[in-house]
């Protein structure tokens, strides 16, 4: 149970689904139902050997520390507030040097940062890079932190190496913290779920499929074979792109695998690729995806031109027990020990001044050619930063940014761009309602465990290479994005879309956490929206399962006909409201929506500005309409009475293998988050402290970027003891009362009846049709990139036909003339005449030989005599020979 | 005088002009059994030919398998189809001296072929030398035929030396080849109706 | 006549083998029987064997074919038994065929 065993085993937990893939692929239609077997093991083997991961971790490296809730009193890393006043903390600036207008003026880090760093430098040190060094040793260290908590190091390695180009490797590498085998389980658990859920709702794929939304020309509904391998063939290879990319242990490698996961979806959204509408979703799905991958690309371009590397974590390639300067990873390079601080890396201070080394360059070469010597690159490279450590490039300047800082903040928005992509962020969120034209399973796949969840986890993987500029940006798209998809859903019908503008709203809430600081909250979010979200999406998909469409105003009542469905879909809603009995104990979503409102509302405290604010706010309404939607949503399909009396007369209870998965994520949703009582053996291990774990090393503390004068809170800020009255009991009791006045309204709205949602529509008929189309997206969209392009398009096909086609068609013409007169002339009269001649000739020659062949044998032989005599005479004419030696 | 003349010489001219007068006996005579009388003669002679350039075993085949087999075969064969129009079938003048012509010419080219290289045409000055021992018996043929030469035992080439530079696949060849060519004799001799109904006016 | 009978050298076996295969082309190309074309094919075989066996013989020169040559004539002796009986067995054939043994009247190849 050595923690050198886990790359193995999260390997083959990425490769067990590309087996079942392959397995899937070759075998096609043979396997018929075994399809779902193979892949049904896959990712339930994938599962366990996540488990077995977390397990080994476990006992390596256990968590002490609790990090939320009501009792604070072992705070872990709670460093950077040794004034207990409460007052404005100093913020760490990207580099010590550099004191911000804002920053208090109580000297540099407090004495307890300082040791809380170096212990936790000591403990990094001990365990080298492959860490096969067990946890270290809690050091006691002066003050309140007491017991260090035991955070493993991250595993960073590679298993093979692509190829080198100079001085970058690209590798297929791993990296691995908490962060990793938690993603590891929670997606192999969810992915288990829904595979086994699959196999009830894709049954009607076993055999042929009349599509009744797919009507052919001759007026008949399409019938086609069934697609049940394929669609688990699909889900398996999907698994395999997401478990690739959590697992990744550099940024090109997760682009592969980002892509892979982009071109899954693709398939999964487009299943039913004969309507017109699910093929436009894929479509959709892609190329808006692609939208953000090409910021990506340009982020990823940035990175490697300053840092040349792509690697997450200092690998030891040569394995000499050192981390060299060309095996430092980007982490290392930009937040370089031992404070962590931010640090603009050489390449990209050098990368910003090239007129400069360019000058330099030449008059060092210069003045070695006047010696006689020359100067290797080596050499270069140790002058200029022996130059740029000088002349001050990496330091700021007054209070202008140091040399680089630009390509950082480029190379982090430009990630971000591909998170907001996947992820479906404003202004790139389109593609995921309609991705709703897949089969629920996808959507549950798609929305809660995997695809989304992949820019998420990104940004949160990618942290520490963020400047406050881009968490800036990262912090007001989530802001958007929550509230926006928030009110768009209180006004859909469809049951699945309602989900999916929630799950952009969460997503949303994820991106504001991450954006103001709240890295452990973003992603704590990130693990809990996932079950509930999966939940919510394969009750949905029961429920349009039991009667056969999508609208909930046909719907009602279904509570008394599925109730596994509809009471696990409680639980779900009520997860996602975040409903708890304040400080004592509540759904999941309580816990991770508290510390992001939480971290939000900090930092609202520490920023008098109107961001702060915003942030806030439009994050504590979107918990409200949040509830509210959800809660329309449940008592629209299962309360009330039956809509539509056929539809209800039909709806029955799912099967089992449907249901039994509903009831496990529901488990699940309610109590991922929770916390042992703190009396209980193993208080340590919840999902907090085991984010906290992986808690990247400088993501923490507080923060204040160049070009804004914002200041990011430390994240413990919010959550250290003195801070419980001021910031966790407002939060709390606003979160839940606010989550219960959305639900009370709904109730009001949709339950009792006593407001009729009628006449509101009718009351604030623009402000319904602004939410009902979407705010307008779509036809923005449209007016601003679809019908110019179309327009752009037109053109191009006008010019097309008149011009190059006219052109092509002269051509074409003209050789066709000049074949014709070729033909005439040339072929018929020169080469026929001449093969003709020949043929004559030879015929000729023939019946004039003709006359030799008299049949006679004696005859023959005399011929033969007179051709080897002839021969003879000819060689010894012509021929010098030397035969036999002779001269 | 007698002393001076060199038994091989000697001997060469005699098997040479009988083998050539007898040669020639078959050519001119125009009876198939005399002709084929000839033929054993010169053929006989000839291996007196081969006894004396020191080929002893390929000699004696040739009066075993050709004088004793195949001429028997020929035999046969005369008196299979001796029917008494055909024992002298004459040939014409004209075709006579048109074949003599070509055939005289084709001698000429040879003869001055044969004489025309210096190698061939030198004595062999250590003749006497050469050391008639057990080796030019009949064994390293059969040895040959086996697959390992007796005779380049010094070969240092380890290809060859290993074993391969005998003739034992061509006598495997061969060997199945008169098989085949008995099968194949058998076969076409035998007598078929459909053949006889195809004859010339019949 | 001594100094001839002195210097017997492959020539001298060349021009005895050039005999036997030019009287052997001759016996083809006159005689009608076709058992006497056959015995003609014997004489060429002969006359190219008598080469050989020059060429392979020790007593005539330095270097020689050795071995090669006698194997090489013995090879020629079996394949002529061989054709042999080909050859006999085809002019029965074209006894039974053509009820003659003149090979002028087998001219179906005529062109």
């Amino acid at each position: 149970m050595d923690t050198s065993l886990l790359p193995i085993l999260l390997g083959l937990a990425v490769l067990l689904p590309l087996g079942s893939f392959w397995v899937i692929l070759l075998a096609g239609n043979r396997l018929g139902k075994q399809a779902a077997t193979v892949a049904v093991g896959a990712i339930v083997g994938a599962g366990v050997l996540s488990f077995w991961s977390l397990a080994i971790w476990l006992v390596h490296y256990y968590p002490t520390e609790s990090g939320h809730g009501t009792e604070h009193h072992d705070g872990g890393l709670e460093h950077g507030h040794s004034d207990s006043d409460g007052h404005s903390p100093e913020p760490h600036a990207l580099r010590s040097g550099h004191a911000p207008a804002r920053a208090a003026a109580d000297g540099v880090s407090g004495p307890d940062t300082l040791t809380a760093d170096l212990t936790q430098l000591v403990s990094l040190a001990t365990d080298d890079a492959h860490g096969v060094a067990g946890p270290s040793p809690a050091e006691p260290t002066d003050g309140e932190s007491a017991p260090q908590e035991a955070r493993g190091p991250p595993f960073a390695g590679d298993y093979y190496t692509l190829g080198l180009f100079g001085r970058m490797r690209l590798t297929i590498g791993y990296y691995i913290d908490t962060l990793t085998v938690l993603m590891f389980c929670m997606v192999t658990l969810i992915a288990s779920c829904i595979h086994f859920y699959a196999i009830g709702y894709m049954h009607e794929e076993l055999h042929d499929v009349t599509d009744h939304e797919v009507t052919l020309s001759s007026g008949r509904h399409l019938t086609r074979p069934g697609r049940f391998h394929r669609f688990f063939q699909y889900l398996s290879l999907f698994c395999f792109s997401m478990l690739g990319l959590v697992l990744a242990g550099n940024i090109a490698m997760v682009f592969v695998f980002w892509e892979l996961v982009g071109i899954c979806s693709y398939f999964l959204i487009g299943f039913y690729i004969e309507r017109k509408s699910a093929t436009n979703a894929a479509n959709k799905a892609f190329i808006v995806n692609r939208v953000g991958d090409f910021g990506m690309i340009i982020g990823l371009m940035a990175l490697w031109t300053g840092l040349g590397t792509f690697s997450f974590g200092s690998v030891d390639a040569n394995s000499n027990g050192t981390i060299e300067a060309d095996e430092q990873g980007m982490f290392e390079l930009v937040r370089p020990g031992p404070d962590h601080h931010y640090r603009v890396p050489l390449g990209m201070a050098l990368a910003e001044s090239r007129k400069e080394v360019a000058t330099l360059v030449q008059s060092w070469n210069a003045e070695a050619a006047r010696s006689g010597k020359r100067l290797d690159k080596e050499e270069l490279h140790q002058r200029l930063a022996r130059h740029a450590e000088q002349a001050g490039w990496l330091e700021p300047q007054g209070d202008k940014a140091p040399r680089g800082y630009w390509w950082l903040i480029i190379g982090g928005v430009g990630i971000f761009c591909g998170c907001v992509g996947k992820s479906a962020q404003f202004p790139l969120h389109v593609w995921l309602p309609d991705a709703m034209e897949g089969p629920t399973p996808v959507s549950a796949l798609v929305h809660s465990a995997t695809m989304v969840a992949a820019g998420v986890y990104l940004v949160g993987r990618f942290y520490p290479m963020f400047t406050p500029e881009v968490l800036w940006v990262i912090a007001v798209v989530g802001c958007i994005t929550l509230f926006m998809a928030a009110t768009i859903a209180i006004t859909a019908t469809d049951i699945k879309r309602v989900l999916a503008y929630s799950t952009i709203s969460q997503l949303g809430y994820m991106m504001l956490s991450l954006g103001v600081g709240g890295w452990a909250a973003g992603l704590m979010h990130l693990v809990t929206h996932a079950f509930f979200k999966s939940l919510l999406f394969m009750c949905s998909g029961s429920v349009i399962h039991a009667v056969h469409t999508n609208d909930m105003m046909e719907m009602g009542g279904l509570r008394k006909k599925m109730p596994y469905t509809a009471y696990t879909m409680l639980v779900g809603c009520l997860a996602i409201a975040g409903v708890s009995i304040p400080f004592v104990v509540g759904f999941s979503g309580y816990y991770s929506k508290d510390r992001i409102l939480e971290q939000a509302f900090v930092f609202m405290q520490q920023n008098h500005s109107v961001w702060g604010a915003l942030f806030f706010y439009a994050a504590l309404g979107g918990a409200a309409i949040t509830a509210f939607y959800m809660f329309r949503l449940w008592f629209l399909t299962f309360a009330g009475k039956p809509r539509n009396q056929h539809r209800y007369d039909h709806a029955h209870e799912s099967p089992k293998v449907m249901y039994v998965p509903l009831i496990i994520l529901a488990v699940f949703a309610t109590g991922v988050a929770w916390k042992p009582f703190s009396w209980l053996p193993g208080s340590g291990l919840h999902l907090a402290a085991l984010l906290e774990q992986a808690r990247p090393a400088g993501v923490h503390g507080d923060l204040t970027g160049y070009w804004t004068r914002l200041v990011w809170p430390d994240e413990h800020f919010a959550h250290a003891p003195e801070q419980f009255y001021s910031v966790v009991v407002p939060v709390t009791l606003l979160a839940t009362g606010t989550a219960l006045s959305g639900i009370s309204l709904a109730a009001v709205m949709y339950l009792w009846g006593w407001l009729s949602p009628g006449d509101v529509r009718r009351r604030f008929p623009r402000v319904y049709a602004f939410l009902w189309n979407k705010w307008y997206f779509d036809e923005l969209y449209g007016f601003l990139f679809v019908r110019p392009t179309l327009g752009v398009a037109r053109l191009v096909a006008l010019f097309d036909r008149r011009w190059i086609d006219w052109v092509v068609d002269g051509c074409a013409s003209l050789t066709r003339a000049f074949a014709n007169a070729w033909e005439k002339i040339v072929d018929r009269g020169v080469v026929d005449g001449l093969a003709n001649l020949f043929a004559g000739w030879v015929w000729s020659i023939g019946v004039w030989f003709h006359r030799l062949e008299t049949g006679r044998l004696r005859q023959y032989v005399l011929y033969l005599i007179v051709g080897f005599l002839a021969l003879f005479v000819l060689v010894s004419l012509f021929w010098s020979t030397t035969l036999a030696g002779g001269p | 005088m007698l002393a001076a003349i060199d038994l091989h010489g000697f001997l060469f001219v005699l098997f040479a002009l009988t083998a050539c007068v007898f040669a020639a006996g078959v050519l001119f005579s125009s009876n198939i059994v005399r002709m084929a009388f000839n033929l054993v003669l010169s053929l006989g002679s000839s291996a007196g030919l081969f006894f004396l350039a020191g080929a002893e075993f390929v000699g004696a085949m040739q009066l075993m398998i050709y004088v004793g087999g195949t001429l028997v075969l020929l035999v046969f064969g005369v008196m299979l189809t001796a029917q008494h129009r055909f024992l002298e079938m004459r040939t014409n003048a004209g075709e006579w001296v048109l074949s003599l012509l070509v055939g005289g010419a084709l001698l000429m080219v040879l003869l001055q072929a044969a004489f025309s290289v210096s190698q061939w045409n030198t004595p062999y000055a250590q003749r006497d030398q050469v050391e008639i021992d057990e080796s030019k018996s009949a064994t390293p043929i059969a040895a040959a035929l086996t697959g390992v030469r007796v005779d380049k035992l010094e070969e240092t080439n380890p290809r060859l030396r290993a074993g391969k530079s005998g003739y034992l696949m061509p006598f495997v060849i061969v060997s199945m080849h008169l098989l085949v060519v008995l099968v194949g004799a058998a076969y076409l001799a035998r007598p078929r109706m459909a053949v006889r109904q195809m004859r010339r006016g019949g | 006549m001594a100094g001839l009978l002195a210097t017997i050298t492959v020539s001298h076996y060349l021009a005895v083998g050039a005999f036997f295969f030019v009287t052997g082309v001759l016996c083809m190309a006159t005689k009608r029987n076709a058992l006497g074309v056959l015995m003609g094919i014997e004489l060429v075989l002969n006359g190219a064997n008598l080469n050989f066996i020059a060429f392979g013989s020790q007593y005539l020169r330095e270097e020689t074919l050795g071995l090669d040559g006698q194997l090489i004539a013995l090879f020629v002796i079996i394949l002529a038994a061989a054709e042999a009986a080909v050859a006999l067995a085809i002019a029965l054939s074209f006894y039974n065929a053509h009820s003659t043994i003149d090979v002028d009247q087998g001219d179906e190849l005529k062109g």
